[in-house]
């Protein structure tokens, strides 16, 4: 029987991608008491990472639509890290989204909005997290945006 | 009686640098619960600090040397803050921030440094989630800072 999360994921007709796995010497999760930690995730799409700067050559919306698929990845991340079952997600407690922006990019919130939201619409009240969006001057490969986690687990 | 940990440093030759002291109101590390949070480090050596911009200053090799030294670093505010390095229980997150050229795309080859000392280290337990990212600037001009989160055995 599907979870109840699972369930309000084909509700939303959201399809979770393959949680990648990491390239080099660290995880993508680590477990400490009740708390997850998740390495940075960024816009994988399983077939193309998607790549730009803010405020260059990239839209708030191509920001925005980057920043929903590093959710997908940090959910899928999620199901790996509870045994499969989403249901265990106690609260989202904190994210870090990361926008490879120019230095005279403002609109962080607004790209990092494209995660916030799909925690929501995916966890209810328990997706509401504790945040921060910043500019970086570049990420890896030069995706557009990054974020990382940590949640609260039953 | 030397600890495990200590053991593995002399067997691979390395000796820990002072811990540096900060520069401001703040401190070097912090312990809440189980958790020891280390401030971001830099890559001071006994022979200086490395700076300048990764991808153009320095290349990605000489970057990955710099991440290895802030590791080092991270690593003796471990010990400063639990006395015996045998109480790091999992070396939790490590969140790497790259001082690049702009153009520059291969932050988690430089991270890498620190994250291999890790495993080298501690062995499993310095399996740790990670973000690699590239800032506009970091404090002095140096060319990478690194911050932990760490649990530790009260």
């Amino acid at each position: 029987m599907p979870g109840k999360i699972d369930a309000r994921l084909a509700e939303l007709g959201l399809e979770l991608p393959n949680a990648p796995a990491p390239a080099a010497n660290y995880v993508p999760t680590v477990q400490t008491g009740n708390l997850v930690f998740i390495s940075g995730q960024v816009p994988n799409t399983g077939t193309e990472l998607l790549k730009g700067k803010l405020g260059a050559d990239a839209t708030v919306e191509d920001g925005q639509a980057a920043a929903k698929v590093c959710a997908l990845n940090l959910i899928a991340q999620m199901r790996a890290a509870t045994g499969g079952d989403l249901d265990r997600v106690k609260r989202v407690v904190k994210l870090l989204g990361m926008v490879n922006s120019t230095p005279d990019f403002g609109d962080h919130p607004k790209v990092v909005n494209g995660c916030s939201d799909v925690m929501v619409e995916v966890f209810g009240d328990k997706g509401r997290h504790a945040r921060s969006a910043v500019g970086v001057a570049n990420l890896p490969f030069g995706v557009a945006v990054e974020v990382e986690a940590i949640i609260e687990i039953e | 009686m030397t600890g495990l940990i200590e053991a593995r440093l002399d067997e691979l030759g390395i000796v820990l640098p002072p811990a540096p002291a900060p520069s401001a109101n703040y401190v070097p590390w912090a312990i809440s619960g189980n958790l020891l949070f280390v401030s971001g480090q830099g890559p001071h050596g006994p022979d200086g600090t490395v700076k300048g911009k990764v991808g153009a200053d320095l290349t990605a090799e000489e970057g990955y040397e710099a991440a290895r030294r802030v590791g080092l670093n991270l690593i003796a505010q471990m010990r400063a803050a639990v006395g015996d390095l045998d109480r790091v229980v999992r070396v939790v997150k490590l969140f790497g921030m790259v001082n690049g050229a702009p153009d520059f795309d291969q932050q988690p080859a430089v991270i890498n440094g620190a994250s291999d000392l890790m495993v080298e280290v501690f062995g499993d337990a310095g399996r740790h989630a990670r973000s690699a990212v590239g800032m506009a600037a970091l404090p002095w001009g140096i060319s990478v800072e690194i911050e932990a989160v760490v649990e530790i055995r009260p």
